[in-house]
């Protein structure tokens, strides 16, 4: 502390006491040795060069010297140069000529060291804007270093990962694909952008897509589906495509992310799975069917043949001569005793039915379509058919047994998508729900295929009775079992060449 | 082989079928029309009854628990039983009908089956197995004279009917002409041949079944 305040002591002494006195004592002593020579060439007292050394001293060494010269000289000027000379003492006539000089160098020494001062202040101010220039430049340089640096980075983050990356302005139009998306597809920037990039998308997925994609660009939001896109070498795989919008500081979407990622390995897994499934359960469902149908036939068959024998066998004992009454008798019980049987078997066919259709519950049957639609989505793709939906809302819970009224809607579809198999266009399944009064469900399910020919329509529902090579004629009859048990209808209506509707009904019980 | 007391037997039926119903119902029927019927539970009675050689046909159903009515087929064809085969089963299965019908099956009759189909299949079974017995028959009897032939007989035999003339079986054997037409003649006299003909369609008969 002692130090410090010693220091700016002695600094501010150099600064207003030191440089000032040498300063003006510099200029002084250079006027007043030239002025002594010079002092008999004019008539009057010679002044000026003392003016000049008061202008010097204020514009080199600031005020204070600018004062100190003046004081130096007007000393100088009254003991040297005004008469009577080498004496402080002025006489009357010198007085005013004295004066006026002193007056004349103290305002010289003002002017000329503020002039001096507001000189410095301008070039400090300059040298201070400059400072900051340079300063603001080098930042920016900087900063602009950074930016550069930061996108470099993204861009190689971009194309660093696997995945493929895309980037659209707020009208969806593409501006920007990484190597790994045009590598793939095959294309380069200029061949996707804007509409153009629909281009790589399998055309029966186009429409789809440029629909979802418009519906979350219009509400802003996130935009994901499963679609397929054709490779570079013209084989299509399956892309989870999803896109982010990125919003602006007030809220509003600025541009749209988009990121593919191949999941045909996946997604064959799981098609693979799904087949796996279908064939075990249409496996276990034909097995199960036919299975059930040769068994039901081979236990009615062991009594109907003993009927038959054995009445052929009465025929003959009563035909015989002479007619044999006791054997025809005793074959005549041996024919009740068979038809017994039989009925039996019937009787325990039904109590096999009535069984299973004890486990009802309060079921949602537009849960049970809904559920169905998903069960069918990879078959349906697979057959190029689309399957629609139409529900009612607010359908009331029925008692059913889930399991089978879920047989009699996938018996219906899979019949229906059989039915537009040969057709090339229009491959609309359609499975509806309504309430039909207060009392009932009505449950249809609609397809385009060749409808059916009036004259075997009113077979279909039998058992045995089918139009596929590979069927064995149950689904329906069996469809038809299950909704009576359930006491409900089912019937059919056909246009040829418009395709069919099957509805059938579910009672609704308070 | 004991099939000289066969021929005067009564050809049966015999059911095989595990249905007392169905068997008692065939019973019944044949019984009403004359026709002798003999009913077996399973195969294996069956089999274990079999071999006594009797006329008549088998009667059985295609569907046999223990052992299916193919692999019954397959069983008896191993055994040397040529006893012919109607089948009955309660379902049309193509595969298997194809595969019992080249194995030998007379009929495929599907449950339940008319009476004139039945009696049919069965009198043409019959009709077969009769064949057949009468067939063996000559062949057994053939055969038995074949016995009574000497060796040098039958090496004469077998060169007369590769169709050699005297003079060269003579050569062959190491024999004079004179002696080859003795054997000759002593041989078409065991055989009962009444030519050279005869005799040949002799040999080409055993030697057919021998392949058998």
């Amino acid at each position: 502390m002692a130090a410090d305040s010693t220091q700016s002591f002695s600094h501010r002494m150099m600064e207003y006491v030191v440089r000032p006195c040498a300063t003006a004592g510099f200029f002084v002593l250079v006027a007043f040795l030239w002025t002594f020579p010079l002092q008999h060439l004019f008539a009057y007292p010679f002044l000026f060069l003392f003016l000049g050394a008061v202008m010097g001293s204020a514009w080199f060494g600031g005020r204070i010297a600018g004062l100190i010269s003046v004081l130096l000289s007007t000393a100088l000027i009254d003991f040297f140069f005004v008469p009577p000379f080498y004496s402080f003492h002025v006489n009357g006539v010198a007085q005013n000529y004295w004066a006026a000089f002193i007056v004349c160098a103290i305002a010289m020494s003002w002017v000329t060291s503020t002039q001096k001062r507001s000189e410095n202040a301008i070039k400090d101010a300059r040298d201070l804007l400059e400072q900051r220039v340079l300063e603001r430049t080098a930042e920016l340089q900087r900063s602009n270093a950074e930016i550069q640096e930061s996108e470099r980075r993204l861009r190689t983050l971009t194309e660093a990962i696997p995945q493929q990356i895309w980037s659209a302005g707020l009208d969806g139009r593409i501006d920007y694909c990484n190597n790994h998306l045009l590598e793939y597809v095959g294309y380069g920037i200029e061949d996707l952008k804007g509409e153009e990039f629909l281009r790589i998308l399998h055309p029966e997925d186009e429409q789809m897509f440029r629909e979802s994609w418009g519906k979350s660009r219009e509400l802003g939001r996130e935009f994901e589906g499963e679609w397929r896109v054709r490779g570079a070498d013209g084989t299509y795989r399956w892309f989870l495509i999803r896109s982010v919008p990125q919003m602006s500081p007030d809220g509003r979407i600025d541009r749209w992310y988009g990121t593919h990622i191949d999941i045909e390995e996946r997604r064959r897994a799981e098609q693979a799975l799904m087949q796996a499934q279908t064939e075990l359960s249409n496996l276990s469902h034909r097995l199960g069917m036919g299975e059930l149908a040769a068994s039901i036939a081979h236990e009615l068959n062991q009594p109907l043949t003993a009927v038959v024998t054995n009445a052929y066998a009465c025929r003959e004992w009563l035909h015989a001569t002479p007619p044999n009454l006791d054997r025809a008798s005793s074959t005549a019980q041996k024919i009740i005793q068979e038809s017994k049987r039989a009925s039996d078997v019937v009787a325990r066919v039904r109590a096999l039915f009535r069984k299973e259709i004890d486990s009802r519950g309060a079921v949602d049957l537009n849960r049970l379509i809904q559920d169905l639609v998903r069960l069918l989505h990879d078959d349906a793709i697979r057959r190029r058919v689309s399957i629609h939906v139409d529900l009612a809302p607010d359908l009331p819970r029925v008692s059913v047994d889930p399991v089978q009224i879920q047989q009699v809607l996938l018996n219906l579809a899979t019949n229906g998508m059989d039915a537009m198999i040969l057709q090339e266009t229009h491959r609309d399944l359609l499975i509806g729900s309504r309430r039909n009064g207060a009392d009932e469900i009505q449950i249809h399910v609609r397809d385009h295929g060749a409808g059916i020919d009036p004259e075997i329509g009113g077979k279909i529902f039998d058992p045995f009775f089918t139009t596929k090579a590979e069927g064995i004629g149950m689904g329906l009859a069996i469809s038809r079992t299950i909704i009576e048990a359930h006491d409900g209808r089912i019937w059919m209506e056909s246009e040829t060449s418009r395709g069919s509707s099957f509805y059938f009904t579910i009672p609704v019980r308070s | 082989m004991s099939a000289a007391s066969a021929g005067a037997t009564v050809p049966t039926v015999f059911i095989v079928d595990d249905d007392d119903a169905i068997c008692d119902g065939l019973c019944n029927l044949l019984e009403s029309v004359g026709i002798d019927a003999e009913r077996f539970g399973s195969a294996e009675a069956f089999l274990a009854r079999s071999l006594e050689d009797r006329p008549g046909c088998l009667l059985l159903d295609a569907r046999l628990p223990g052992m299916t009515g193919v692999e019954f087929q397959e069983r008896l064809i191993q055994a040397g039983t040529r006893i012919p085969i109607i089948f009955m089963t309660a379902h049309g299965d193509v595969p298997m009908v194809r595969k019992v019908m080249k194995a030998g099956a007379v009929e495929f009759l599907t449950k339940p089956f008319e009476k004139e189909e039945l009696l049919a299949a069965i009198h043409h079974a019959f009709a077969m197995d009769s064949a057949r017995r009468q067939e063996r028959r000559e062949l057994n009897a053939i055969q038995s004279r074949l016995d009574l032939l000497t060796p040098r007989e039958r090496e004469v035999m077998s060169l007369v009917t590769s169709g050699l003339l005297n003079k060269q079986i003579a050569a062959e054997l190491n024999l004079s002409e004179i002696t080859v037409k003795l054997h000759r003649r002593h041989l078409l006299d065991k055989m009962q041949a009444e030519s050279l003909a005869d005799l040949v369609k002799m040999a080409e008969r055993i030697r057919t079944t021998r392949t058998w």
